[in-house]
């Protein structure tokens, strides 16, 4: 077989030289133009290096030498001596993606078993620092609404609803804030703020008795802390797989998946709220009638319902549970302050 | 020294076809949905292969040899021996402030400084990392000096051109440019680089001025729609047509200067840098910029970040274009790097900026 002209770098300068390659049955013969031999390449140390651009040939390496090249033009008569290039690994690619699956549905299962798991571990201390550093920025950004006659309506309710839990699970703070939304929040450390939309908007008393019951019973099961830690595994999570450390992607999965892992916790408030307001001899139909009318209005309540799904569904669960004996909870004047209670 | 009076040639030339990197690039997208972004790495490297084997120099092409693994294995090293504990003694400290102990604020200082300057170091030990896995002629290039010394450098860059109102950011731009250059090796010989900031200063202080032209502009824009916005119904279209008004304005009044600025800049990296007896200029010209600096931004911008590999392509033909060499280096001289390479890459720089994208 004739010599082919190729292009031979040896790997240990920079300089390109012009040399004369003979296929032998052991290998490549690699001469100078001079016709001294520059490099023997072995049959089995022949390594593809992929394909010169503009179709202008192949390049060759050598395991025994492997910062060395050559570059071939004529190429039609080395490619069947090369090793086939790998194939692209689709058999890996297809373990990654169910070890990906596999991940995933674990982080979905493991992530609210492991809040509630560390729920228990938080200090009781920590957590009443928490909760109150963001109910005190919450109070001075939206304003609190103080209205003596009606502060003491909702406290008459709350007391009532509350002497039936433990002394440590009672809330410490209870406070209405001027936001129109139609919304009451249960925050770490025993706070329950209630917005001045959701007593705008209320019907009757037991209706307010009854949110005010969900969201003790929020705090009873410290759902708040366990949704923080859910929330913070969840973004921790994010970044650990995508990397993007800004956090703008970790809290909008956080946020995602917010609703969608405080349903067991919605459900629970609502039972545990049920139980509180039958043995507290109030009507419980009142968190029914609440949940039926924010189903029938989802477009005015949109931040209740991001964090509280199916309403209708919640109200036919609450009218089971509920007893039918309920009596009324504040006077006709006691309502009046608690709906002025923003003045 | 430098026979100067040789004519400059143009030994570079990009031969990588624009089809191939589209269609890289939205394989790399399909993978990275179906593994949650994981094949990042590996995606990033079959970009990076296919930019480097188009770039010819002096007939020969380049390789890039760097591996998917490679990367993952850095990204987790720095997440987890650098980020995370970060991360963690950051939440601390907050937590220390809020409960009233104040001792922590200095504390949380010192951390967000460390987050600066570990960012830089990210980006220099991300260069070296691309650069040892460069090869031409079967010979690897190469990145010396400190990862560290140069993020402590470009935090006190940042802190000068703050305290300067950006006088200082020329200099210190130029100060980083040449740590890289004067540090970057090819073979067992390393590149030189004497280049100045002085001479840009007029340029950035046109640049300087326009920024103020545009800042006065919006002030006055926004004073005179505040005034004029009186029904709330109209605001939407208002608000529309104020963001379209500012691009144009910041288009007219501070792209050019900006683009006249940045050529002069890389004009003057280039003219400075010697390799081996050989020196570059670069014909880099504020028009063509602007041409290579809007495209690729359309091109990023209508694709969500999907195609940026084409404006990678796009900047590498940019430069092998537009750079010229005066004398050949004596190849024959340039032996292989006896520098140590990285074992990993660029977890730094991925944890802390996200660079080096493409």
């Amino acid at each position: 077989m004739a010599a082919l002209p190729g292009r031979f770098n040896d790997g240990r300068t920079a300089a390109t030289r012009s040399v004369q390659v003979t296929a032998r049955p052991a290998g490549l013969e690699i001469r100078g133009p001079d016709g001294l031999l520059v490099a023997f390449w072995r049959t089995g140390d022949l390594r593809a290096d992929g394909e010169l651009p503009g179709g202008k040939g192949v390049r060759l390496r050598c395991a025994a030498d492997p910062d060395a090249r050559l570059s071939l033009e004529q190429a039609e008569f080395i490619r069947p001596l090369l090793p086939k290039p790998p194939r692209f690994p689709w058999g890996k690619l297809a373990a990654s993606v169910a070890g990906v699956l596999v991940l995933l549905a674990a982080l979905w299962q493991g992530i609210p078993a492991g809040a509630r798991w560390l729920v228990a571990l938080v200090p009781p201390g920590l957590e009443q620092r928490w909760g109150d550093t963001l109910a005190g920025s919450l109070e001075s950004q939206f304003g609190v609404c103080r209205q003596p006659a009606g502060e003491a309506a909702l406290h008459l309710l709350a007391d009532r609803l509350a002497a039936n839990l433990p002394p440590e699970a009672r809330p410490r703070r209870l406070v209405v804030v001027k936001m129109a939304d139609v919304n009451a929040i249960a925050l770490p450390g025993s706070t329950v703020m209630v917005f001045a939309g959701l007593l705008a908007d209320a019907q009757s008393p037991d209706e307010v008795a009854g949110v005010l019951a969900h969201e003790f019973t929020h705090l009873r099961l410290r759902h708040p802390t366990a949704a923080m830690i859910r929330a913070t595994g969840v973004g921790l999570a994010v970044t650990l797989v995508t990397g993007e450390t800004s956090g703008v992607l970790a809290s909008g999965a956080a946020m995602a998946l917010a609703g969608a892992y405080s349903r067991e916790d919605e459900a629970a408030a609502d039972a545990g709220g049920v139980a509180l307001m039958n043995a507290a001899g109030l009507d419980a139909h009142g968190l029914s009638a609440f949940l039926r009318r924010l189903a029938a209005h989802p477009s005015r309540v949109p931040a209740w319902l991001s964090t509280h799904p199916d309403s209708a569904a919640r109200a036919d669960a609450v009218d089971r549970l509920a007893r039918p004996d309920g009596h009324p909870v504040l006077a006709p004047e006691q309502w009046t302050a608690l709906k002025g209670i923003c003045g | 020294m430098y026979d100067d009076t040789r004519a400059a040639t143009a030994p570079f030339s990009h031969v990588g076809g624009t089809g191939a990197v589209i269609r890289l690039s939205l394989v790399n997208l399909l993978l990275n949905i179906v593994t949650l972004s994981l094949w990042r790495f590996w995606g990033k490297t079959r970009v990076r292969r296919l930019l480097w084997s188009g770039t010819v120099a002096w007939g020969d092409p380049a390789e890039y040899t760097g591996k998917g693994g490679e990367l993952f294995i850095g990204f987790l090293l720095a997440l987890f021996l650098v980020f995370l504990p970060l991360v963690i003694a950051m939440a601390a400290l907050q937590a220390q402030v809020q409960s009233g102990q104040m001792w922590a604020g200095p504390g949380i200082f010192i951390v967000q400084v460390l987050f600066v300057v570990l960012a830089g170091a990210g980006l220099y030990r991300a260069r070296r990392y691309q650069l040892s896995r460069t090869l031409w002629r079967g010979i690897r290039g190469g990145q010396q000096g400190s990862a560290l010394r140069y993020g402590a450098l470009m935090l006190w860059v940042g802190v000068a051109s703050l305290f300067t109102l950006g006088w200082a950011w020329p200099w210190g731009e130029m100060k980083l440019a040449r740590y890289r250059m004067d540090n970057t090796t090819f073979g067992d010989s390393r590149f030189s680089c004497e280049a100045k900031a002085k001479p840009l200063y007029r340029r950035f202080a046109l640049l300087w001025l326009s920024g103020i032209v545009f800042f006065a502009g919006i002030v006055a824009a926004g004073v005179a729609i505040s005034q004029r916005l009186n029904k709330p119904e109209d605001s939407v279209g208002v608000i529309a047509l104020a963001y379209v008004a500012l691009i144009l304005w910041g288009l007219l009044t501070v792209a050019v200067p900006y683009a006249w600025y940045r050529a002069g800049f890389y004009r003057q990296l280039a003219d400075h840098t010697r390799y081996c007896g050989a020196a570059f200029t670069l014909e880099a010209t504020a028009g063509s910029l602007i041409r290579l600096a809007f495209g690729n931004a359309v091109v990023a911008f209508l694709s969500l970040g999907v195609l940026r590999p084409w404006t990678a392509l796009r900047t590498f033909r940019y430069v092998c274009q537009h750079l010229r060499v005066v004398g050949e280096p004596d190849w024959e001289r340039v032996g292989q790097s006896t520098d140590k390479a990285p074992g990993v890459g660029e977890g730094l720089a991925a944890v802390f900026d996200g660079a080096g994208e493409f």
